[in-house]
């Protein structure tokens, strides 16, 4: 497998009056050909803004200011606004996390899909207009050509986010990033949703980067998983390895914070003591040391890279000396 | 009103909005009136027996009746007809100047709004320096000093090229009366349309369309002004009375429309110095642009009620 999207060390900050503050620290991430990869963390971990730096769309006052990621042989951080407008849609395909307002309320479901078709791949409108049914038709739409005409207001949600799914790949993109596209959906629709998201993957040979604060979610979607917190990878490895042993302590918290069918009956979750760092206020060293179980003096001296797991998968990374340490021992 | 329900592409949107302002009755009076005004305006003309400039100096000032129904004036014209003449002037100096300062106004603030940066500020800082000039003096210095050379001008083209539309005093007239005012009345709806371009370039469904790569180009003008238009249309609706009070008032003070062309402004005017002697001449053009006023702010209401139906109490 060859590499579709590489990024090493990206940094990204907020300005602000008081100085710029840090949201996402030095992230490596790669995603192969074809590959399916989960990015799992907390809300503000900087797992949706890591994906929108990518193709220029971060909002107003938040900048990548260190790294690179090269999709394609070329660095997108470093392409003019120009050539970037020409990677989304046709080359990086996007859904969004609310399919209820991310949809134009005043054009035809049709029409909205044709015109990405129209503005980025150049056809003509009735050549547009026939690929629009059939892209509804490929995500699932009953009754595509009477749907094309119907307006956003008269979807329902999964429906609106099936539309949403058919516009991210309208441009037929090498690569599909979903930001949290269930969350705002019913638990049996997010399933459906998420079948459709791996049939269509491997339907059109691309690659999926899938952003949830679910894990569960994504179990059966992802080949690897990448876990996120306070803006840096914390563990990055094959999905079933996260699952059967999870490393740094963070993941393993969070993986206990999930109910199983086989817990206890009435009793209690257990949650992670403590809330993440503010941006512009972490901690020196692992930003997970202040809640971190394990947690020793010599945490706050560095920031821990990402290293194998001894003993294990050897694509099982983890950033956290501690755990390697007694892996080893 | 059946054209828009049979309409085959209706929004929604629009269609519900059109479904409350129906249930509104001032508006709908407002709707109407507006309607009756307009039919007037554009065939009143030949309703009318006489012609609003021919004079009949026999019968001057008379009192309303049978065969002048509002009476004459003191040159013993129709004042039906000028009336109805006037409603012409009216809507075309109330479309003209709303149809050019909402141009102006929605294009600055919509590209201003949309990119920010320098340009907005720029655009802001010109709006705040509009603002700041007395309007009423801002219209009476670009008459008072442009209507005299171009006079000139056009009369020196007449005899160069001998074409009668350089003859034409009433363009002149429009020409600046639109112009000025459409300078006076730009900056409220670039203020309008920046604001609502701002809080609408934020929304979900704009960052969707960027991620499909579209252009700036038609993010603001499919995705980004079609829903920012709602309060636009409210304000035309008022802004269309407002304009027909302002050319009333400037002709009223001498800087609208130049007699013998009626306007109500200045068929006021003339009837606010008789008006102890012969007060029909004051109040049919007084009572017309009142109650057409009314209706304008009637309708403005009704569609910001139909188009917030959440701002109802």
């Amino acid at each position: 497998m060859t590499a579709l999207l590489e990024i090493r060390g990206l940094t990204i900050d907020i300005a602000r009056d008081e100085g710029p503050a840090r949201v996402v620290d030095g992230i490596d991430l790669t995603v192969m050909a074809g590959e399916s990869l989960g990015i799992v963390g907390e809300s503000g971990c900087g797992k949706s803004l890591t994906m929108l730096s990518l193709v220029g769309l971060l909002p107003n006052r938040i900048r990548a200011t260190a790294g690179s990621a090269m999709f394609g042989g070329k660095d997108l951080l470093k392409m003019t606004p120009g050539a970037l407008r020409r990677v989304r849609g046709s080359e990086i395909g996007f859904i969004f996390q609310d399919p209820m307002t991310s949809l134009n309320p005043v054009i035809r479901i049709g029409d909205q899909i044709a015109e990405a078709l129209i503005y980025q791949k150049g056809m003509t409108k009735p050549q547009a207009a026939i690929r629009a049914v059939e892209l509804l038709a490929l995500v699932g739409i009953p009754a595509p050509e009477d749907r094309a005409q119907a307006w956003p207001h008269e979807l329902s949600g999964g429906m609106r986010q099936r539309v949403m799914i058919a516009m991210g790949l309208a441009g037929h993109p090498k690569l599909l990033i979903a930001d949290e596209p269930t969350t705002a959906l019913d638990v049996t629709i997010q399933a459906q949703i998420v079948d459709l998201v791996r049939d269509l993957k491997t339907r059109l040979n691309m690659s999926v980067v899938w952003i949830t604060h679910d894990l569960a979610l994504i179990a059966g979607l992802a080949d690897r998983i990448a876990v996120l917190y306070a803006g840096t990878v914390v563990e990055d490895a094959p999905v079933a390895e996260i699952f059967d042993r999870p490393t740094h302590p963070y993941t393993r918290a969070l993986l206990d914070s999930l109910p199983t069918l086989a817990g206890e009956a009435m009793s209690r979750l257990p949650s992670i003591t403590g809330t993440p760092p503010e941006p512009g206020r972490r901690p020196p060293g692992c930003p997970f040391a202040p809640r971190c179980p394990l947690a020793q003096p010599a945490c706050s001296d560095a920031v821990p890279k990402l290293a194998p797991v001894p003993g294990s998968d050897p694509r099982h990374r983890v950033a956290c000396p501690i755990v390697i340490e007694r892996a080893v021992a | 009103m059946t054209m828009i329900d049979t309409d085959d592409r209706p929004s929604g949107l629009w269609r519900d909005a059109w479904r409350r302002l129906r249930r509104n009755r001032l508006a709908v009076a407002g709707l109407f009136i507006i309607f009756g005004v307009v039919l007037v305006a554009v065939i009143g003309p030949w309703l009318s027996p006489y012609d609003f400039l021919s004079q009949n100096l026999d019968v001057r000032n008379q009192p309303p009746s049978a065969s002048h129904w509002l009476g004459t004036d003191d040159l013993g014209r129709d004042v039906l007809a000028r009336l109805m003449f006037g409603a012409r002037t009216a809507f075309l100096v109330a479309i003209g100047v709303t149809v050019t300062a909402v141009f102006i106004g929605v294009s600055l603030g919509a590209v201003a709004g949309f990119f920010g940066g320098p340009f907005d500020r720029f655009v802001m800082w010109f709006t705040d320096i509009t603002m700041s000039v007395p309007q009423l003096l801002l219209v009476v210095v670009i008459n008072a000093s442009l209507k005299q050379p171009i006079s000139q001008w056009m009369e020196a083209r007449y005899i160069e090229t001998l074409n009668p539309i350089y003859r034409n005093s009433t363009l002149i007239d429009f020409v600046l009366v639109f112009g000025s005012m459409a300078l006076i009345s730009w900056p409220a709806y670039a203020r309008l349309v920046r604001a609502q371009v701002l809080s609408v370039r934020n929304r979900p469904y704009v960052t969707a369309a960027r991620a499909l790569g579209l252009t700036n180009r038609i993010i603001l003008t499919r995705y980004v002004l079609p829903n920012a238009m709602g309060p636009l249309i409210v304000a035309v609706s008022a802004g269309l009375g407002t304009a027909m009070v302002l050319e009333s008032a400037f002709s009223f003070l001498g800087v609208g429309v130049t007699p013998p062309t009626p306007s109500w402004g200045n068929m006021i005017s003339d009837g606010l110095r008789v008006w102890t002697n012969y007060p029909h001449l004051l109040v049919a053009p007084a009572a017309v642009l009142a109650v057409v006023t009314v209706a304008f702010n009637f309708l403005g209401d009704g569609l910001n009620d139909a188009l917030n139906p959440k701002g109802q109490k």
